[in-house]
């Protein structure tokens, strides 16, 4: 809990006031930093990865599963276990016989917004040796070990993304609480439901006294064959009189068609798997937040994991707008309900607004040509010494209001701290973060990758993050250029919503990764020390629209020819488990365009694995890796959310109503405890059962 | 005679060549589609550069490949003298300018490895002759003094059949003992010379490698080897080299890397050759004579730390007797 600091959190009238004060004083933190670190060289790769934990509770002869909310006597539990780095515990032998490396420093555990949450990560940064990225997968296993080693023996840290009972009717906390308190206000919820650390339920208060009613989240129920249509979620009560917001649902906030949830905690309790990259330099950070953020949508899709809120099928399969909507704290004036000084189109939770990267293939015509930002607050970065396009981007967010201020760090400004700084920077989650350095400027300039949902397993958790830092590497030795229009990503970051979306969308992406012509006299790509001259800057030529066109998820990750040869059994496994619904959604995967090459991230992955010495082991441990994205892009294997709809489907007390039940959610959550059992002790998950259908997840394990 | 020097380039941003095509697990097409694409882009580059200091551009030249400076006799192309250069009875294909500063940092940030293919054309006498040259223009290249992986990779070895115990025993009789072992004295020579700081083999067995490693001075460090189901290493031969010492590291180039028709294709005057040899059937526009590769050298530089390909590419020798 080192990080909170405690103090005084100003109530929002209070803390509106100040936030002018804590904007200027976050510019002029933000300046000292950039005057420190802009040339800043050489830093060397290195990257952290966080996962994030529900924790339950379930015993076998229990009818129900719960969120334990003890987050606070678990990381007590954590911190006060000096065993864990001193001798014996440091060394435990896991359930699978694998022991603890000695020289790896203890995970480190956080707290998080929800309190029946907790994020952990390595206790030291990855580095870029192979073999490194091998310890992953076992330091993941051990931080759910240590886990589950500080909890009771009922509990369990389960990595799906959304506990599917949170918010529904009756009980599903442990301890229970009433809901309607004063600081959520929720019908749904209670106010313990968020870390009762200050800051946590200030936030939620604040952006609801800001926004001036109850955030608002409303996401698609799924229709089933017997789902009443239209559907009005039977468990909004509208006949609530305690606080001015319950006329919220009186006055429209829960339309048909949509299951209704109205606190932070149906966004923020989502558990997800968060990626970040120290870069060599600035200019190379700028590139790499660039270059991914097209390919945040592709992988939001691919680890697509939350098909139910509240009890309910939802008909999207990410978490992503909901946590969008439940931290909106945008007024009825910047909704553009109002005139105002200006309109903002997003919440502090999207998709990115701006690239950042001076790169000579940045064409403007990519820029959100709408962008708002502070023009006065751009103008002291550039008075500062900023350029045009990083000025434009802090700008950006710091058209944001501080929500969570501490009244003692009024006092005077602190140039050698950058808490003003973080406390607009770490309240805009966009699915990319640039990260400067430290006040004391001790680390480099990183990149926060933050779209991906959080899997089962930690197989998978570790296959896409090491999938994600080799895709950074490539985009390095090869310069690859993944430009769009920032308008496309935001409609990819839509896509990625729906429903089987790896299967039946496609999403804008870049044709040609490459140079048009080969600049044959370029020496290197830019992995120098200097910003690179590219001695034949390629002039760019031709309408945007032509650069991009629709892609499968498919075609992306695994490239057209591999796309071509697994279309026919992924589209017949998808039409085998569709569901009824919305037939215009199916068949969208059935053309391809008149056979246009693309060469898939996977072989310019393996490409770049070709070209660097790799030993057998490693490579073929990669491999797994590799395979698990390759076959959940082509729909030879299922994504989380299609195996979960898959296991609510068969269950047999599902009744075709988009109704998930006390008893299916409990038998959910027992079948994932059940899964990372398995996978804790190394074995396989064989005779399981068939209905589980995990081999359709895992593939053959 | 007469000695030809191919280069790609850094190939390592150059597009499509890098990238490892669906079902071409092991293959040539990396060698082969960047010498080609490296060629076409020096027709174009010094045509174009020949163009503007002459003056003689036709206003209708858009560019594109074969527009200046047209040669009937050599098909449409610039003319090879435009593109490749002469120095000292050696032709480069195409000319290098050689860079002032190879790689963007100092040499100690970077791992780089070489990997020599000694080919089946060659004469096994010239091994030695080979080693130093391919070594040369790979340091000249790289503006480093020294690499620090050197793998030698013999002609006819392969891990070849279904099984992988079958592959390490057949690889026992597979290749020459007693030649590269005389070809790894001059490698050691290199070794000594502090040009390479560790040496590597490729694809060689148990069998094999036991043999080898009684009869050498300087180990290798490394046995490169390609296994079709990477995950099967024959158990001999991860024991011994565990027990050695030596790092098994995957690999997936085939070991005849640059055959002689291969060759005359990129070069002959046909469509996608670079036009430097004589039509056969005309006799005109070009060299005559019969043209055998010798080696071919692959190299890469890697920035320690970060894990980024900075410099990647082959240089390959070849030799033309006149007929």
């Amino acid at each position: 809990m080192g990080l909170l600091a405690l103090g005084t959190a100003l109530d929002w009238p209070e803390a509106k006031e100040q936030a002018h004060l804590v904007r200027s004083w976050g510019i002029k933190q933000l300046l000292a930093i950039w005057s420190k670190a802009k040339g800043k060289e050489r830093d060397a790769m290195l990257w952290g990865d966080e996962v994030e934990y529900l924790v339950v509770t379930y015993s076998k002869d229990d009818p129900k599963v719960l969120l334990s909310l003890r987050q606070a006597d678990i990381l007590d539990a954590l911190e006060n276990d000096k065993a864990l780095c001193g001798t014996e515990k440091c060394t435990p032998v896991l359930p699978d016989g694998s022991s603890y490396q000695a020289h790896q420093a203890p995970p480190v555990f956080h707290p998080e917004f929800g309190r029946f949450m907790l994020e952990a990560t390595p206790g030291k940064p990855w580095g870029i040796e192979f073999r490194e990225l091998l310890e992953v997968e076992p330091n993941m296993k051990l931080r759910r070990y240590i886990a589950k080693d500080h909890m009771l023996p009922n509990e369990y840290p389960i990595t799906l993304t959304t506990f599917p009972q949170l918010g529904s009717p009756g009980v599903f906390t442990d301890p229970f609480y009433p809901v309607s308190g004063s600081r959520l206000r929720s019908q749904f919820v209670p106010d313990e439901i968020a870390n009762p650390h200050i800051r946590f339920p200030t936030l939620a208060a604040n952006i609801r006294s800001r926004r001036g009613r109850k955030v608002q989240v409303n996401v698609p129920v799924f229709r089933d064959e017997k789902t009443p249509w239209p559907w009005r979620d039977p468990t909004v009560n509208y006949d609530l009189h305690q606080w001015p917001e319950d006329d919220d649902v009186r006055n429209g906030a829960a339309p048909d068609n949509f299951i209704h949830m109205d606190a932070m905690a149906f966004g923020m309790g989502s558990c997800c798997l968060q990626i970040t990259f120290q870069a060599k330099n600035l200019t190379e950070g700028r590139q790499m937040y660039d270059q991914l953020s097209p390919l945040g949508p592709i992988l939001l899709a691919l680890t697509a994991a939350t098909p139910i809120y509240k009890g309910f099928l939802a008909d999207t399969d990410v978490r992503w707008n909901q946590i969008s909507k439940a931290v909106d704290d945008r007024t009825p004036e910047e909704l553009g309900e109002k005139n105002d000084r200006w309109r903002i189109p997003k919440s502090r939770y999207a998709s990115n607004s701006t690239y950042i990267s001076e790169d000579s293939r940045l064409r403007p015509e990519y820029l959100d040509q709408d962008l708002v930002i502070d023009e006065e607050i751009k103008q002291q970065l550039l008075d500062g010494g900023m350029d045009d396009r990083l000025a434009t981007h802090f700008a950006h967010l710091f058209i944001r209001d501080p929500i969570v201020i501490f009244a003692e760090d009024l006092q005077e400004l602190d140039l050698n701290k950058t808490d003003h700084f973080e406390n607009i920077q770490s309240t805009n989650w966009q699915h990319m973060r640039f990260k400067p350095p430290p006040a004391d400027n001790s680390i480099g300039w990183r990149v926060e990758f933050r779209p991906m949902e959080i899997q089962m397993t930690d197989f998978e958790n570790a296959a896409f993050t090491v999938f994600i830092v080799l895709v950074t590497r490539v985009i390095l030795s090869f310069n690859l250029n993944f430009y769009i229009p920032i308008a496309k990503v935001d409609e990819n970051m839509e896509t990625a919503h729906a429903r089987d979306a790896v299967l039946t969308r496609r999403f804008h992406f870049r044709r040609n990764l490459f140079p048009a012509t080969r600049a044959r006299s370029s020496r290197g790509s830019n992995s120098g020390a200097s910003t690179p001259v590219t001695s034949r800057p390629p002039t760019p030529t031709g309408p945007v629209d032509d650069e991009h066109r629709p892609m499968t998820v498919n075609e992306i990750i695994n490239g057209t020819a591999y796309a071509r040869s697994t279309s026919a059994a992924a589209s017949a496994s998808a039409s085998a488990t569709t569901t009824p619904g919305h037939p215009a959604e199916r068949g969208q995967d059935h053309d391809d365009d008149g056979g246009e090459y693309f060469p898939g991230l996977i072989p310019l992955v393996e490409s770049y694995l070709d070209a660097i010495n790799i030993d057998v082991a490693t490579r073929c441990r990669l491999a797994t890796y590799l395979d698990l994205i390759r076959r959940r892009a082509s729909g030879e294997l299922w994504t989380a959310a299609r195996w979960i709809r898959h296991f609510v489907a068969t269950h047999p007390e599902y009744r075709q109503d988009s109704v998930v039940s006390e008893r299916v959610s409990r038998d959910l959550v027992e079948a994932v405890i059940q899964v990372g059992e398995r996978e804790a002790a190394g074995e396989g998950f064989a005779g399981m059962g068939e209905r589980l259908a995990l081999g359709s997840l895992l593939g053959g394990r | 005679m007469a000695k030809l020097i191919l280069s790609t380039g850094n190939i390592v941003s150059g597009g499509p060549s890098i990238i490892r095509k669906p079902g071409a697990y092991r293959s040539n097409l990396e060698l082969t589609n960047s010498l080609r694409s490296n060629f076409l882009a020096a027709q174009q580059d010094f045509a174009a550069a020949e163009l503007r200091s002459n003056g003689t551009a036709t206003p209708t030249s858009n560019g594109d490949a074969g527009g200046p400076d047209l040669d009937a006799e050599t098909g449409g192309r610039p003319s090879a003298s435009v593109w490749t250069a002469e120095e000292n009875g050696v032709l480069y294909v195409p000319r290098i300018d050689w860079p002032e500063e190879g790689l963007q940092e100092e040499p100690a940030q970077y791992n780089i490895t070489v990997k020599l293919f000694f080919l089946p054309t060659a004469p096994v006498s010239k091994r030695p002759q080979y080693a130093g040259e391919a070594l040369d223009l790979v340091l000249k290249e790289l503006g480093a003094p020294a690499v620090d992986l050197f793998i030698v990779s013999f002609p006819g070895m392969s891990f070849e059949g279904d099984c992988e115990w079958e592959a390490d025993k057949q690889n026992s009789a597979q290749g020459n003992d007693e030649e590269e072992i005389a070809a790894w004295s001059a490698v050691e020579e290199l070794h000594r010379r502090g040009l390479a700081k560790k040496l590597g083999l490729a694809e060689f067995g148990s069998e094999k490698l036991g043999r080898f490693l009684q009869k050498v001075q300087v180990r290798p460090t490394v046995d490169q080897i390609n296994l079709k189901n990477c995950c099967n290493v024959p158990p001999p031969l991860a024991k011994l080299t565990k027990e050695q010492g030596i790092e098994l590291l995957v690999h997936s180039d085939c070991t005849d890397i640059l055959p002689k028709g291969t060759l005359r294709d990129l070069l002959g005057p046909g469509l996608g050759g670079a036009g430097i040899l004589a039509d056969p059937e005309t006799g005109r526009g070009g060299l005559h004579g019969d043209l055998s590769p010798q080696w071919v050298v692959k190299y890469t530089a890697v920035v320690r730390d970060r894990g980024v390909i900075e410099n990647k590419g082959y240089f390959a020798g070849a030799e033309l007797v006149e007929g």
